[in-house]
């Protein structure tokens, strides 16, 4: 036999359920523009029937319904989705910051233009062709030195500008490491947490959105890979459990997160390194340590066992992209692993090698042909372009490269003449035969901007910057049409992902209505049930009353 | 599909941004009248262009050095002519000279004269061009003629004439094409000074007409060959004129070569500014509309 007031507290059920919802609803609403938050859902189902079942129960006609549940809240998300949006957020990271990184060095060089060094190249020629004209004129040959330390200026602006950039990415990649260090810290302490709530039946879908809001910035340093371990207990069905973050190197991955335990990425492979993650050097590859209670750090192993020695991970076993790779790539890393610095490779190295070696030709190949003339008073041509420090015309460098001092002081040093220069040690001997009208030497200088240099694999110092303004160029453009291609899928996997997971107000609206008005059906329902009991409490038996 | 606000609000931002740039990019172009800014917006119209411009640059160039080629033709030009009146006045004088009516007082009156025409001559031997002898080789800064030394360098006036004197000058006025613009009469010159020196020698000397009449033919020669020069010195001008013409057309093809590698066309970039803002201003006046309600203004 059924409790006389067993409507009752079905319908009370009711009116808890729906409130549940509501209070959920109200909850979606409050998070409509919470990043990373999933819409949640309210799953309910109807509680037991009446009678239990066993072999003293009352023997009545099927089961009576008793009402409803809350049997879980559920966030609503697609983990498949997710995958896709970390692999597209990956590429994204990499080819922003590798856009970015042509960007600056395009800015630096500034080509096409009034200002670059092709400029400066061209008025430097200008001048020589002046000073060819005019060779016995002081105003021109002040004009050609000047002309001259403009070429230097440009060189050693580019030099310095891509230098201070570099070291700027250097800074760059620091920051990014820490701030993954310390995501990956994040993620293990919501493990923790995610771990100790699960197992006695609760799921805590705020917790599982923060994490995932971890975890997708994580994907937008380096690949990653993310399984999922169940807490045990009396863990629900559906919940999540644990996550397992592991970096994908190489079809290999290494465990970076397990459970509350988690690992912290070195660049340095020592430990006295100033900081461990901002480099020093070029990036050889990651190196994984754990925190030891005492503030020390050991190396491990790729399967985390610990080791003495440091583990390279290359950093071009890479096997996806990623914003930490694109740093990398950019800064200058190691091709084969080790600290040769023969083996350097990147964006600003490669473009400071070349500009080195653009500057090493241009001044070398200038100052034979400078040597080769003779100046306003018959001597031979000296030195004119040096090394700012050295004051030789050996190891010119983009960065230090600079006209002479002396002719600096005086123009009139400028081998203009082709005339033969002094040189009393010949036989016979040659007397200073000034010929300060001679300008042939000018023209040859002036020339050689269009000769083929051997250094430079037989092209002109002209033709050799065209080719680095072409290759910036062209890197340039793959940069932004990617960064435009992977913006566009990043941008329709979002939309995927908000399709499914992001609060819809109308629809909570509905919602809202829903359950309002199942809560007030409750409600009403619990009156009828009052007025039968009524009936039954004060109309029955008053026969004639 | 499920769609969301925060679909249709990211939607809209990105759709915007989207417009905005390539409105940035529109308004970047008109305003430099440039395609590209940077190498990556067109590598190769920008690899082009440095090469356009060098080339550009170049033709700029060598224009001002053709100026120079005929400051210094005209000015040799001119003073060669100079040179060649004063020995048709010479030759006159001497056929006066040399007639036998002439008496001795009159030709040292005449010799006189021819004095002072071998120093006009000396003058314009040290004709300059701003500061340079222009018939000095390359030795420029030194006065060809030199008075107590002559037409020679060094303290022997003996001595030959220093080779320098006789170097040429030129200049580039197309890629790789020399051009001489210096004349190096000084030996001619020399002649002529000796020529005068030995004519007022036989006049004080009182030389007869007749023995004197052979200058007569010495003049005409050093005249043929003064001619000699200067026909070169026209056959120069004309071929620096040529290629002054040729420097002018080279000049508005680099031009238009550059101008049709990087410059946009007018009216098709404001065209596409046009229809970018009016797509611009659509996209925003919908979007506040879509943005705008949701159910919660309805219920």
């Amino acid at each position: 036999m059924r409790s006389t007031f067993m409507g009752l507290e079905a319908s009370k059920r009711g009116l808890y359920a729906q409130q549940s919802a509501l209070y959920t609803t109200g909850h979606n609403i409050s998070n409509a523009n919470t990043e990373g938050y999933s819409r949640q859902r309210v799953n309910m189902s109807p509680s037991l029937g009446y009678p239990g079942i066993g072999l003293n129960n009352p023997k009545t006609a099927g089961f009576i319904g008793t009402g409803v549940e809350v049997s879980s809240v559920e966030r609503i998300r697609d983990s498949f989705i997710d995958k896709q949006y970390r692999q597209e957020t990956n590429k994204l990271g990499y080819w922003e910051s590798r856009s970015n990184a042509v960007t600056q060095m395009e800015d630096i060089l500034n080509e096409p233009s009034e200002y670059g060094l092709a400029k400066s190249l061209d008025q430097f020629w200008n001048s020589l062709q002046d000073l060819n004209v005019n060779p016995e004129d002081g105003g021109a040959r002040a004009v050609v030195v000047q002309r001259a330390v403009a070429v230097a200026d440009s060189f050693n602006y580019m030099y310095n500008s891509i230098s201070q950039i570099k070291e700027n990415t250097g800074a760059e990649i620091g920051i990014l490491l820490k701030d993954a260090n310390s995501v990956l810290q994040q993620i293990a302490s919501i493990n923790e947490q995610i771990q100790a709530v699960e197992p006695n039946g609760y799921m805590p879908n705020d917790l599982y959105d923060a994490r995932d809001t971890l975890l997708d910035e994580l994907s937008s340093y380096f690949p990653i890979e993310t399984t999922n371990v169940p807490s045990g207990g009396n863990s629900l069905a559906n919940a999540e459990g644990s996550v397992t973050v592991s970096i994908k190197i190489n079809g290999d991955t290494i465990k970076l997160v397990d459970g509350k335990d988690f690992a912290q990425l070195r660049n340095s492979s020592s430990n006295t390194a100033e900081d461990g993650v901002t480099p020093t050097n070029m990036v050889t590859g990651l190196h994984i340590v754990k925190i030891n209670s005492n503030g020390t750090e050991t190396y491990l192993n790729n399967d985390w066992s610990i080791r003495g020695t440091k583990t390279v991970n290359d950093i071009n076993d890479f096997s996806n992209l990623g914003k930490f790779k694109s740093l990398v790539e950019s800064y200058g890393y190691s091709t084969d692993g080790t600290e040769d610095v023969t083996k350097e490779s990147g964006l600003f190295p490669d473009m400071l090698n070349n500009l080195n070696k653009l500057a090493q030709a241009f001044a070398t190949q200038f100052n034979e042909a400078h040597a080769e003339g003779s100046d306003i008073n018959g001597k031979k041509g000296q030195v004119f372009f040096v090394n700012k420090s050295t004051e030789l015309g050996t190891e010119v460098t983009a960065g230090n490269i600079y006209v002479s001092e002396n002719l600096l002081k005086d123009p009139n040093l400028i081998a203009a003449s082709d005339s033969p220069g002094e040189d009393l040690t010949a036989v016979p001997p040659i007397t200073a035969n000034p010929e300060p009208g001679n300008g042939k030497n000018a023209l040859n200088l002036a020339n050689f901007k269009t000769d083929t240099i051997s250094a430079l694999g037989d092209i002109s110092v002209q033709t050799y910057f065209e080719g680095l303004i072409g290759q910036l160029g062209v890197d340039g453009q793959e940069a932004s049409r990617m960064l435009y291609n992977t913006q566009s899928l990043q941008q329709a996997v979002t939309e995927r992902r908000s399709s499914v997971s992001s609060v819809s107000l109308d629809e909570e609206m509905t919602n809202m209505i829903t359950f309002q008005q199942a809560y007030n059906a409750n409600a009403r329902m619990i009156t009828v049930i009052d007025e039968t009991l009524e009936k039954i409490i004060n109309g029955m038996g008053r026969v004639g009353l | 599909m499920r769609v969301t606000q925060s679909m249709l609000s990211s939607n809209m931002l990105r759709n915007l941004s989207n417009s905005y740039s390539k409105m940035g990019k529109l308004q970047n172009q008109i305003e430099t009248g440039k395609k590209v800014t940077r190498p990556s917006d067109d590598p190769v119209v920008a690899m082009k262009g440095i090469g356009y411009r060098t080339e550009l640059n170049n033709v700029e160039q060598f224009s001002r050095n053709i100026g120079e080629a005929y400051n210094w033709l005209d000015t040799t030009d001119d003073t060669l002519d100079k040179v060649n009146s004063a020995l048709q006045r010479a030759n006159e004088l001497m056929v006066q000279a040399s007639s036998d009516t002439t008496t001795s007082d009159d030709r040292k009156k005449i010799d006189g004269e021819l004095q002072q025409l071998r120093e006009h001559i000396q003058n314009l031997a040290n004709t300059q061009v701003g500061n340079r002898y222009i018939f000095s080789g390359t030795k420029t800064t030194t006065p060809p003629y030199q008075n107590g030394v002559g037409y020679v360098t060094g303290s022997n006036p003996e001595e030959s004439i220093d080779p320098s004197f006789e170097k040429s000058i030129e200049i580039e006025v197309f890629d790789g094409i020399m051009l001489k613009v210096n004349t190096t009469p000084i030996q001619l010159l020399n002649d002529i000074d000796k020529m005068f020196n030995d004519i007022g020698k036989d006049i004080k000397a009182g030389t007869t007409g007749a023995d004197l009449s052979k200058y007569i033919t010495t003049i005409d020669s050093n005249m043929n060959e003064l001619l000699t020069t200067r026909a070169d010195i026209g056959a120069r001008q004309n071929r620096v004129e040529l290629m002054d013409s040729r420097l002018q057309s080279q000049e508005i093809i680099a031009t238009s070569r550059m101008s049709e590698n990087e410059d946009i066309d007018y009216e098709k970039t404001i065209t596409d500014f046009i229809t970018q803002e009016s797509i611009h201003t659509a996209a925003l006046s919908m979007g506040s509309k879509i943005i705008k309600p949701t159910l919660v203004d309805f219920l």
